[in-house]
């Protein structure tokens, strides 16, 4: 009865018939229609403009050459050297850099969720180096550890770990490892920002319980802390490395890939071709790699402390 | 099953004293409630009894062992935390066992002491879950199958049931007292309800502001509170205050006031005439009719059946009194109302100490 009702006002108000939609279950869908099509044009778009450059030859020093080239690319990609090296190079720096950071994080998460006086100033301290855009802290360091001003230099030798000053990133031997330090430097507190709020969640109970249940603090560790962080630590972890394989910008200033390669990672590399060589097919190609890797890492992760909580 | 003594147990934090010497004997096999309003210090004192925080000075015994400087782990004790405090990642059979798997003690004896514990609280069918798929109800009996499977000389429960609807609690609290009388352990409750307070306990400590207000038994907590505040946090509706003035009449002692002249009878000696609170329990009221001799004569302010008996506010003499009558009490806003009181049954407090006068 009420339907009919309905019908018959429909030709009088303009809006009625927006009223029976709102009845029926494709309203969600029409609401959510002005944010899906601002996503795709925002997100789907260059993404898929990605993709359909890594097909295509797109060089601005020969625009003859522009055209579509099918999987071209990728094949020569599989014999250009540079990438396996990068791929290399990508792996380490990503995985040290996580490792160190979380390791870092971990204990500043630690030392201020105790409540001590003073922590909070701490807090504020400790995070200092994120607040520091990379370029900047690239820049910083780059002069903390030059090899003829360098005040680490200085202390070092004075305190007589080194004979004389040393070119840390003009080495091929410890190049990669003092980007890592540095980047650690600029990234702990980012974990420990996550962690500390991870911890804040763990009820306090459950600590107690265990003391009562003669817990000494490694089980307590093992068998409350880090279950209880486990989400924080999956999610910080996927979000690090996301942003580690796809900043080039410490290197960039630190290192420029250099010497020989040594530093050289995925994201400087394509970088590295589309604005310095103008080959932004190739550049395309080697970043549509990125993103599988990413997907495929993200995926096996994920499913990996999934099956590990069970 | 062991005794459990604290002697002038104090707790300041910095320049914050919580706990102002603390006393209490506990017997073997009792079972004492810390009672008391939130802030008074009943948590920490639980706390403190369980090794989790530690005392500024006194002295803690339990089953004639000082345990004052050990850890929680070596006190033999077991607690019950107001939010369950199971382990996530734990499945229930593991949680219940986790106390012995920690003291070392073998797989087979483990299994067979959980068993026993969860066929006690009826938690058998749970035992592979996790605590995350059980219901408040059951985790609740999860924590306390935790706690008796280790047999400790003290059990200790932090406000275990504030997290259960009232059905619920009710259920559980019936639960607690069976599994208290079958296991005859010493148990220490902290609690804000004073029912579970009546219900449960052997000797019931007062607290506020960190002082025990006073330490008895339920019955003389009820009917002789020590002071003012103890009489009026424990019952529901409170117990009533009225204002009025000690004297002498022709037959002994009597309270009066605006509309009110209580006989409170003749060997009272020690009294004296002064000004006094009167307090009345609510069902110590009863009502008369036309009865000149009452001792109170007010007007109806407030009727409230409840279903079981009726809360009945009146307006005696400017003062008002809450009484708890019977279900079929038919009298409306306006009318006369008369009471009696026994007079035994009446408690006199100082207005200025606010302490119960005794006679």
């Amino acid at each position: 009865m009420r339907r009919v009702s309905m019908t018959s006002n429909s030709r009088r108000h303009p809006f009625s018939s927006l009223g029976e939609i709102s009845e029926t279950r494709y309203w969600v869908y029409l609401l959510l229609l002005p944010s899906l099509l601002l996503l795709f044009l925002v997100v789907a778009y260059p993404t898929i403009y990605g993709f359909v450059i890594s097909v295509r030859e797109m060089r601005l020093t020969r625009p003859g050459l522009n055209g579509w080239v099918g999987m071209k690319h990728y094949i020569s990609m599989m014999s250009d050297r540079v990438f396996w090296i990068s791929l290399k190079n990508t792996a380490i720096w990503v995985a040290a850099a996580v490792m160190i950071e979380m390791t870092l994080g971990f204990i500043a998460a630690v030392a201020l969720n105790r409540n001590l006086p003073g922590t909070r100033l701490f807090g504020v301290l400790i995070l200092l180096p994120y607040f520091l855009p990379n370029v900047v802290a690239g820049h910083m360091w780059a002069l903390l550890l030059d090899p003829r001003l360098g005040v680490i230099n200085d202390i070092l030798v004075r305190l007589g770990f080194l004979s004389s000053y040393k070119a840390w990133f003009a080495d091929p031997n410890t190049a990669l490892a003092a980007t890592i330090l540095v980047e650690a430097w600029h990234g702990f507190p980012f974990f420990a920002l996550l962690f500390l709020a991870g911890l804040k969640g763990i009820p306090e109970d459950l600590y107690k319980a265990a003391a009562v249940d003669g817990a000494g603090s490694f089980t307590k560790f093992k068998l409350i802390t880090v279950p209880m962080l486990k989400t924080v630590i999956t999610a910080a972890v996927i979000l690090r490395v996301i942003s580690l394989v796809n900043s080039p910008d410490l290197l960039l200033v630190l290192t420029g890939g250099g010497p020989g390669n040594s530093t050289q990672v995925l994201s400087l590399y394509a970088f590295q071709t589309a604005y310095r060589d103008f080959n932004f097919g190739y550049a395309g190609a080697l970043s549509v790699v990125m993103f599988f890797i990413l997907m495929v890492f993200a995926t096996i992760y994920i499913r990996l402390s999934r099956i590990t909580k069970e | 099953m062991a005794t459990l003594s604290l002697k002038d147990v104090r707790k300041s934090y910095g320049s914050v004293q919580v706990l102002h010497g603390i006393d209490i004997e506990l017997e073997d096999g009792g079972f004492l409630v810390l009672l008391g309003p939130s802030g008074c210090g009943k948590s920490t004192l639980l706390n403190i009894i369980a090794g989790l925080d530690e005392t500024s000075s006194g002295d803690i015994v339990i089953g004639g062992r000082s345990v004052s400087n050990l850890p929680p782990k070596d006190r033999n004790i077991a607690m019950v935390f107001q939010s369950y405090a199971l382990y996530p990642t734990m499945s229930v059979e593991r949680n219940i066992g986790f106390g012995l798997e920690m003291r070392g003690t073998s797989v087979d004896r483990r299994r067979e002491a959980v068993a026993r514990a969860a066929d006690m609280l009826q938690v058998t069918h749970l035992l592979d879950r996790k605590p995350a798929n059980l219901s408040g109800g059951q985790r609740q009996r999860v924590a306390m199958g935790r706690a008796i499977v280790r047999d400790p000389d003290l059990f200790l429960f932090d406000e275990p049931l504030s997290n259960l609807d009232a059905k619920l609690r009710v259920e559980m609290r019936t639960e607690i007292k069976r599994l208290h009388e079958r296991l005859g352990t010493s148990i220490v409750y902290v609690t804000h309800d004073q029912i579970e307070a009546m219900t449960l306990a052997t000797k019931v400590a007062v607290m506020k502001g960190g002082y025990i207000q006073q330490l008895a038994d339920p019955r003389t907590i009820y009917e002789r509170p020590a002071n003012m505040f103890v009489a009026g946090f424990i019952g529901s509706p409170a117990m009533n205050f009225l204002r009025g003035r000690l004297g002498r009449g022709k037959s002994g002692w009597q309270f009066m006031a605006k509309d009110i002249c209580l006989n409170l009878g003749r060997s009272k000696e020690k009294l004296e005439e002064q000004e006094v609170i009167l307090g009345v329990r609510p069902e110590e009221f009863k009502v008369v009719h036309h009865d000149i001799a009452a001792a109170f004569h007010g007007k109806i302010d407030v009727v409230e059946p409840t279903g079981p008996d009726t809360m009945l506010t009146s307006l005696i003499g400017g003062q008002s009194v809450i009484a708890r009558v019977g279900p079929r009490f038919a009298g409306r806003y306006g009318d006369d109302v008369s009471f009696t009181v026994d007079p035994t049954s009446v408690n006199l407090f100082d207005p200025q100490t606010k302490l119960r006068i005794t006679w």
